[in-house]
């Protein structure tokens, strides 16, 4: 009789703890609190508002090449395709690029030269820093010391020499291009760029960085090394 | 005399590491259901201390309250009303009644045991 009472408490006791820890897991569930204000959620919205907006000019691009092909598909395809081939050596990189701009000049301070400061070379770091803010105020394409910078491009030291598309700058001055889609942009470029702690950061290597006012026609040279895409493959049609 | 706290731990072991969550709409009729089992438990001991303790009572009072509480706020929602309050004031209010009696029982116990001892060593 008792073993059997026993028994019975033991079961209602597995179910209380499976109730207990079913109610726990669910009462834990968002185990990070949303705390973010009604601006930070709307920020975060504009953001993927922008995104949208980016999306929908991508599809409506692709749909124009699809009509283009659609109206030219006997005609003459051969011209479509060139169209597009071009467009898309454009977003590569591959051609060259005139259009509005900004020049950035690096070179030594003058005044730390005649104390005779050793000037290094720029490091990659810096390098990066600053195309990272070049990008990220719409630049459409830059070109360092003559080198163009594409998706591939890589800024890294290489046996103390600082390189891009593995070519070793030459000793400053050298030029930074910076190719906008237009003349606004360009001038929301170097006003950014005046704002920004580029020059003081760039003095603390003992460089001068100088924001050349903004320019109507500014050519940036194409990428001229052969690409690499060992690693892109081939989409097969239809998926 | 272990086996119910295997029991327990088994339960809560087996819950939290499979990590089974229910939608957040039942989250207040699991509520009630625990704290309706947790009512019965406690009177299943206090009726085991008093010696009135009967099987089919503290088992069927157990299904029977879960059920009922769930039932009470399944039906207080399509009501509109909190009725599951009621439900929630009632567990509580015996829950600690329970408990009360429990310690009281216990205290007794405790008490008369020394006494015993004291009798004990006089003798």
């Amino acid at each position: 009789m008792k073993k059997n009472m026993y028994t019975r408490i033991t079961i209602v006791l597995f179910i209380i703890g499976l109730m207990i820890a079913v109610q726990y897991n669910t009462i834990k569930q968002p185990a990070e609190r949303d705390t973010r204000d009604i601006w930070a959620i709307r920020e975060e919205l504009a953001e993927e508002k922008q995104r949208h907006s980016t999306l929908l000019a991508e599809i409506r691009s692709l749909n124009e090449v699809v009509g283009r092909y659609e109206q030219s598909e006997k005609a003459n395809l051969q011209s479509a395709l060139y169209q597009t081939l071009n467009r898309l050596k454009l977003q590569a990189g591959l051609t060259e690029v005139t259009g509005p701009g900004v020049v950035l000049r690096v070179e030594p301070a003058p005044e730390l030269v005649e104390m005779g400061y050793e000037i290094k070379e720029i490091s990659p770091d810096l390098l990066t820093q600053l195309l990272n803010a070049l990008f990220k105020n719409n630049a459409a394409s830059v070109s360092i010391d003559g080198n163009r910078v594409i998706q591939t491009t890589a800024i890294r030291d290489i046996n103390g020499k600082t390189t891009v598309n593995s070519v070793p700058l030459s000793a400053p001055p050298f030029e930074i291009y910076v190719g906008t889609s237009s003349f606004k942009e360009a001038q929301k470029m170097y006003n950014s760029l005046q704002a920004s702690t580029f020059i003081d950061s760039f003095y603390l290597d003992n460089f001068n960085l100088i924001i050349e006012e903004p320019a109507e026609h500014l050519t940036i040279p194409a990428f001229d090394q052969p690409l690499t895409n060992d690693y892109l493959t081939e989409v097969k049609k239809g998926e | 005399m272990w086996l119910p706290f295997l029991g327990l731990i088994f339960g809560l072991a087996l819950g939290l590491l499979t990590n089974i969550q229910i939608p957040s709409i039942y989250e207040n009729y699991l509520s009630i259901a625990v704290l309706a089992a947790l009512d019965t438990l406690f009177g299943g001991i206090r009726a085991q201390l008093q010696q009135v303790y009967d099987d089919k009572v503290f088992v069927s009072g157990f299904f029977f309250n879960i059920i009922l509480a769930a039932g009470l706020a399944f039906l207080g929602v399509y009501l509109g009303i909190d009725l599951y309050l009621a439900a929630i004031f009632a567990f509580g209010v015996r829950l600690f009644q329970n408990i009360a009696i429990i310690r009281r029982i216990l205290l007794t116990k405790i008490d008369e045991k020394r006494h015993k001892r004291n009798k004990n060593s006089i003798e």
